[in-house]
């Protein structure tokens, strides 16, 4: 394996520089208000399939955003060069576009300066990592996909970025935030197993063990049977759980409730979802992807949002959040959906109390079928199985289903504590396996 | 000295590639320029000008790739990113199993321009946003109407392709869209019409000749009776789609799995893979005779239009689906080999200079047929004429698709009744490309372009084309769209 001779990367934007560029933005601008965001990242991906690297890349990638006031009229330029001319630049390019704006009735000043809770955002071990490690974490699951006759499809990635963020009335915030990924597609013939991690440090992605599990998946769903579409209880692993749920994060937009255009209007402290089930936010956790800041420059903190199945937070953008009276705007970056009562240790044991059900691994594809009640549709995909009296007893070809979170989430049968889950499309958090009564599953695929 | 020009950095990076002892090796040098204009609820909420310029490096070393990129174009870092690359290249080499070979092309060396009759970069941001603002009252003059958007987008690509083999091509390209959209709110319930003029490489002439003005009043009472509109009984129905609304169920049926990257496995883990398996082409019937898919990377104005591809290789006309047989893949250098294609299709396309080009779906289009848009309602006593987008989803090998659509009708004994609401039809690509028995002539032949193709790890942003004009589908199974219980 190589080892790199090439330079390092130069080095990232420092609190001290973005305080340097942001000064040069703020000192000269002719708005009324003035907010200037960094974000310089450096990374890189190590792509397999077939059991080989397919792609390998590198990129460090610097962004500078700008957005001037004058009066309620505001615009945004940004640019990649952090040249003092360049930077210059866009500052005009961000007046002109102000001064030449209808007023906006929502424009809000910056958030006053606050002090953002210090997070361990980024781990040493990944800011080192560079494309041997990736290699060398790639090459492990494929070994061991091979030494199985199996085939690996997958990525291996890790990045550092400095996230930066100030504004004329002296708000400043600066953080650096490390992410590290693995994901594991293992195909045995027409079956395939999945699994996959994010984490702030590249140690804790558990390359083998993860690889493991998806190799054990790809061998028990092959040759798999054909189900009748129709209503099924289910079995769902904490991914599947988590697609689910990134749509009902997703409806918590405030302005869209107070229009009457959300799913979960006239919902807000009422009981939606079955009673021990609730969703909180957590920046601080050590496995989570919590951050101290936000874009708008509000501090990220723990929050409640469903207690007990109870509605009782919606996000809100912070001209809505004023117009109600909210004070301190929660934000949803680090969810841990949890579960009261008594927890299965694994889904395995999950299964060994289940006595008929579908065994979803991940759902692909989900998208929103109407907006009114959040029915969704999505395959299930990457090892779906059947599960009789307490055993996985076959690989089942893929179904689609049709239904929404709203319903199935209503009444829970039994479920493990909150795990560590990534998805493509919804980004990490912890969530339980939930065993639940029905899912409607609307048409099956051919594998 | 001064700042050295692209092609003097560009130079720099080859030959360092080339003293390597790689045996390929290009460098994309780009700057982006992108304007939005984001219009909500009768007030416009954003004005962005992003300017996004950088390069990356790639190389072929041993048979294994490396890439590297960076914002940061200076004489440090030109080279210190090419030999990053081959670096990278070097570790990718060490593991190889199969060595990449390219398909060979020749040597290009180019100029290509987007005409424009209007740059829409000189068009004044008090006429874009008087338009967005004035747009949203008309469609906020309907009873019924709660929320509104409307929203404008231009883009300009300057970028230079140079590589180890001699070839130079230099872009400047334009795209522009715009679009607007309706809410009506009735008994607890909510739903929305759109307007949008095709992702087009055209000026702001596209803009000013798409008449949003025009356009809203019948937008925002569509949404109005939509949102009144009998739920539709589940049940097996004709479908008649429109072009726009084809586009996408053409894009997720026909042009994905086309991708030749996706059939041999290379997307395994993300996008998926491809039902149209390599031993399928020139024999699998994909569809009726009525179907024949063109890909047409030379089409003037369209998204993938761009001259030549990110592997250099020259834009291409050619059929996916000739009478409803499969016969041809979306290819590029690397893949096009592997199925002994001795040149590549040139839809290899990255998303910008951070990104590594990968196999893209091309403008692939329905040919038009003979019939008229009447004929093809006539004949249909029990069906549903679809306009627009709405749901979609499709597993990962693109058997098993479900769609919705942005405006539906009943068709009752061949004549377009009233609307309808919550129209979801599903099927199997094959059979429900087989059921197509009609397809409506060229004066009624539409296009419309995609910009948010999401594929590869990192994910990229794909942009194609989809050209058709009406099509009939028979007995195709229709469901309500909401959840039951």
């Amino acid at each position: 394996m190589s080892v790199l001779a090439a330079k390092p990367c130069p080095k990232m934007i420092s609190r001290e520089e973005f305080r340097f560029l942001a000064d040069l933005v703020l000192t000269r601008s002719s708005g009324d208000q003035t907010m200037v965001t960094l974000h310089d990242q450096h990374g890189g991906t190590t792509r397999f399939a077939n059991n080989q690297v397919v792609q390998n890349v590198n990129t460090r990638r610097g962004t500078l955003t700008v957005t001037v006031a004058v009066g309620r009229r505001c615009g945004t330029a940004a640019t990649t060069d952090f040249t003092a001319g360049s930077v210059q630049d866009t500052l005009m390019r961000a007046e002109r576009i102000a001064r030449v704006s209808p007023d906006d009735p929502e424009y809000l000043p910056p958030p006053e300066p606050q002090p953002f809770a210090a997070r361990e955002t980024a781990r040493p071990e990944t800011m080192t990592a560079g494309p041997t490690r990736r290699l060398e974490y790639a090459n492990e699951a494929i070994g061991q996909c091979r030494m199985e006759n199996l085939i690996a499809a997958g990525i291996v990635s890790s990045s550092v970025a400095s996230i930066g963020i100030a504004a004329n009335n002296g708000l400043f915030g600066y953080e650096t935030r490390t992410d590290a990924r693995f994901s594991l597609t293992v195909q045995a013939g027409d079956a395939t197993g999945w699994n996959a991690a994010a984490h702030r440090s590249i140690d804790h992605l558990k390359i083998q063990e993860r690889t493991l599990v998806a190799i054990q998946k790809a061998k028990c769903g092959r040759e798999p049977r054909e189900l009748p579409p129709g209503p099924y209880p289910v079995l769902l692993e904490p991914a599947a759980v988590a697609g689910l749920w990134a749509w009902v994060l997703w409806s918590l937009d405030a302005k869209s409730y107070e229009k009457g255009t959300s799913p979960l209007a006239g919902k807000l402290r009422e009981r939606m979802l079955d009673k021990r089930l609730t969703l909180t936010n957590a920046p601080g956790h050590p496995d989570l992807l919590g951050i101290g800041f936000t874009s708008e420059g509000l501090p990220s903190e723990p929050s409640t949002w469903i207690d007990h199945g109870v509605l009782t937070q919606l996000a809100y953008d912070r001209f809505t959040a004023q117009a109600h009276g909210i004070k301190a705007i929660p934000t949803l970056e680090a969810p841990v959906l949890s579960i009261d009562g008594a927890a299965c240790g694994t889904v395995m044991d999950l299964v060994k109390q289940v006595n008929r059900a579908i065994l979803v691994t991940n759902f692909w594809y989900i998208r929103s079928v109407n907006p009114s009640d959040l029915t969704l549709t999505g395959m299930t995909r990457d090892g779906t199985f059947l599960v009789e009296k307490g055993e996985i007893v076959a690989g089942i070809k893929n179904l689609r289903f049709h239904d929404s979170p709203l319903r199935i989430f209503r009444q829970i049968d039994a479920w493990t504590m909150p795990m560590e889950t990534v998805i493509a499309e919804a980004g990490k958090m912890l969530a339980p396996a939930i065993a639940l009564p029905g899912l409607h599953f609307s048409s099956a695929t051919r594998f | 000295m001064g700042i050295p020009s692209w092609d003097e950095f560009a130079e720099i990076a080859l030959k360092r590639l080339t003293a390597s002892g790689a045996e390929y090796g290009d460098i994309r040098i780009q700057q982006s320029t992108t304007e939005s204009i984001q219009g909500e609820d009768r007030r416009i909420a954003s004005i962005r000008n992003i300017e996004d310029c950088g390069f990356g490096v790639r190389v072929l070393y041993h048979g294994a790739w490396g890439f590297a990129a960076s914002s940061i174009l200076s004489l440090e870092e030109v080279p210190r990113v090419a030999d990053l690359a081959v670096e990278i290249a070097k570790g990718s080499a060490s593991i190889a199993v199969e060595k990449v070979r390219l398909a060979e092309e020749p040597v290009h060396r180019d100029c290509v321009l987007t005409p424009c009759q209007i740059d829409p970069f000189s068009v004044s941001l008090e006429k874009k946003t008087d338009l967005l603002l004035t747009t949203m009252e008309a469609l906020h003059r309907q009873a019924g109407i709660v929320r509104s958007s409307a929203s404008l987008w231009a883009r300009r690509d300057r970028k230079l392709f140079m590589s180890t083999e001699g070839a130079r091509v230099e872009f400047d390209l334009l795209a522009g869209q715009g679009d607007c959209t309706a809410t009506a709110l009735h008994n607890g319930r909510f739903a929305s019409r759109s307007f949008n003029t095709p992702h087009l490489r055209r000026g702001y002439e596209l803009i000013e000749e798409a008449d949003f003005l025009r356009e809203a009043p019948r937008v925002a009472n569509q949404a109005v009776e939509k949102i009144h509109a009998p739920i539709v009984d589940a049940g097996v129905y004709d479908l008649i789609l429109d072009p726009e609304h084809l586009s996408l169920t053409m894009h997720e049926s026909c042009g994905h799995p086309s991708e030749l990257d996706r059939a041999l496995g290379y997307e395994a883990n993300y996008a998926g893979t491809s039902f149209l398996t390599t031993d399928k082409q020139g024999t699998f019937r994909f569809g009726s005779p009525h179907v024949t898919f063109v890909a047409d990377n030379t089409e003037p104005e369209t998204l993938a239009a761009t001259g030549y591809d990110d592997d250099g290789v020259a834009c291409q006309q050619w059929d996916i689906v000739r009478d409803g047989i499969f016969v041809g893949y979306c290819t590029n250098r690397e893949v096009a080999s592997k199925i002994g294609e001795t040149r590549s299709r040139g839809s290899n396309r990255a998303d910008g200079w951070n990104s590594v080009p990968i196999v893209r779906i091309a403008n692939i289009g329905l040919v038009p047929g003979s019939a008229t848009l009447d004929q093809l309602i006539g004949d249909v006593k029990r069906g549903i004429c679809i306009e627009g987008h709405g749901s979609y989803s499709i597993d990962q090998r693109r058997y098993n698709f479900q769609f919705g659509g942005d405006a539906f009708w009943l068709i009752e004994h061949g004549r377009r009744t009233h609307m309808l609401r919550d129209v979801i039809y599903h099927g199997i690509t094959p059979e429900f490309w087989n059921s197509c028995d009609g397809v409506a002539d060229r004066l009624f032949r539409r296009r419309y372009g995609f910009i948010t193709c999401g594929k590869g790890q990192p994910g990229q942003s794909g942009w194609m084309t989809h050209a058709a004009a009406p099509a009939r589908f028979r007995q195709v199974a229709v469901i309500r769209g909401e959840s039951s219980g």
